[in-house]
């Protein structure tokens, strides 16, 4: 009792810094779809890559499976966990995409059969993971609920991580019915369709959480494709306001990559300190 | 007559005498300070080529993960994936940010100098989720001739000092 009230004042106290501290090791993760917009009587497919990788859009390590892909080691947990969702035009949400995984990168095929938008996600419910400072000083982290930790860690905090990583894809007309929140986690919202981005336009875009306008500080940013062939990562951190709008306007055309990562403190006591949640899209922007 | 054979004599030692007994080669490499999150210490070359690009000599090799070393494209594309010359002296873990002194005698494990001539110093950064720079300074080595040059990265490498003397 004594030790664990220890720990809990000692994970408080640490906590801001742990907060800022977070993201070390967090690597960015993607799907790409080979159209966001298509046109046409019948009914047409996309293919869609996904992956866990910080070059932006080059793959590292796959994301996502329907156990009948590459073994995958350790990740194999995390694709367990995975929902495979697909909002329709009409709203109505399916979850049975069958990914499969590559030693790289997993793929996907989606059939839009009805005329509008279709949001494809990858979505991560909360999964609890302990960070904590080794006895050596160095840090570490441990996946699933009240885990053995090694002897001595310190800095003990208790943490729950979620994700969206998502993209828009429109047959014929946009439309908004899959755009919609869903309310669950940070998802984007605002004036702008994701599907109609253009060079020089300014897009109106705004963040909701658990459906409600993200009011919590959240580091937001924007980074183009190609990471890998250029010295500089181009890397634009957006400032949200406080009914969490924000604007973007493109200068290139091509696939953009959309990061929005915030964090809320539980109220102790509590069987987790601090809850993440991440929006990862891909937009693609078309010259004028 | 004297003063001419002097004079010869002091000539034909720079010009056969590769890198005078007391030159030293120091550089001074900053890693600077960046605001973001996640900041991974950045992998970190400094070398030396001749002007036709053969690498010559690894000042620092600074890394963490071998599946990585190919981000400091042009260090390993000319010397770390042959390895050689060989750089084990002089790699490290990646540094945190702050100003870090190189030192080199011009003198290879096989205590062998380099020859005098025109070389290029190659200065290589490349951060995780960051970017990457590289910087270049033509310099000449062995001929006993002071120099200072100094660089300034904009990205991932700070400001650079060079000094021969």
């Amino acid at each position: 009792m004594t030790l664990l009230k220890r720990i809990s004042t000692l994970a408080s106290f640490c906590l801001l810094a742990s907060i800022t501290t977070f993201n070390a090791i967090a690597h960015e993760r993607f799907m790409v779809p080979t159209h966001t917009l298509l046109s046409g009587d019948k009914a047409q497919a996309v293919t869609l890559m996904a992956s866990i990788s910080n070059d932006i859009f080059h793959p590292d390590r796959p994301l996502g499976d329907s156990d009948t892909g590459a073994d995958v080691g350790d990740l194999k947990n995390l694709f367990k966990v995975l929902q495979h969702s697909v909002i329709a035009p009409d709203g109505s949400i399916s979850n049975n995409t069958r990914w499969q995984a590559f030693e790289r990168f997993s793929v996907a095929d989606v059939w839009l059969k009805d005329s509008g938008t279709y949001r494809i996600g990858l979505i991560q419910p909360e999964v609890p993971m302990t960070t904590f400072k080794k006895s050596d000083g160095t840090s570490g982290r441990v996946f699933g609920k009240n885990p053995a930790l090694p002897k001595g860690a310190t800095n003990i905090v208790r943490r729950t991580t979620s994700s969206r990583v998502e993209t828009f894809v429109s047959l014929n007309s946009p439309s908004t019915a899959a755009v919609k929140a869903i309310g669950k986690g940070v998802e984007l919202a605002g004036e702008t369709h994701p599907n109609d981005l253009f060079v020089g336009e300014e897009a109106n875009f705004q963040l909701l959480f658990d459906g409600k306008p993200l009011t919590i500080p959240t580091n937001i940013k924007v980074i183009k494709a190609g990471t890998r062939h250029r010295n500089n990562r181009n890397e634009v951190a957006l400032t949200a306001n406080q009914s969490g709008e924000f604007t973007f306007t493109p200068t290139e055309a091509g696939f953009y990559f959309l990061a929005a990562e915030t964090s809320v403190k539980v109220p102790q006591p509590a069987e987790f300190d601090i809850k993440h949640y991440s929006l990862y899209l891909t937009l693609e922007v078309f010259p004028e | 007559m004297k003063h001419l054979l002097l004079l010869t004599l002091v000539v034909s030692t720079l010009l056969v005498t590769p890198f005078g007994a007391a030159e030293t080669l120091d550089v001074s490499v900053e890693v600077p300070e960046i605001n973001a999150n996640p900041y991974h210490k950045p992998y970190v070359a400094v070398w030396i080529e001749t002007p036709k690009r053969k690498g010559v000599h690894t000042l620092a090799f600074w890394k963490e993960q071998s599946d990585w070393y190919k981000d400091l494209r042009q260090w390993w594309r000319k010397i770390g994936r042959k390895k050689s010359p060989n750089y084990d002296a002089v790699s490290g873990a990646t540094r945190k940010p702050g100003i870090y002194k190189l030192s080199w005698d011009g003198k290879f494990e096989s205590s062998k100098q380099v020859i005098a001539g025109e070389y290029v110093l190659h200065i290589e950064a490349v951060r995780e989720q960051g970017s990457r720079e590289y910087l270049r300074q033509r310099i000449r080595l062995g001929e006993n001739q002071a120099q200072h040059f100094e660089l300034q990265g904009q990205t991932e490498l700070g400001k650079i000092l060079i000094s021969i003397k």
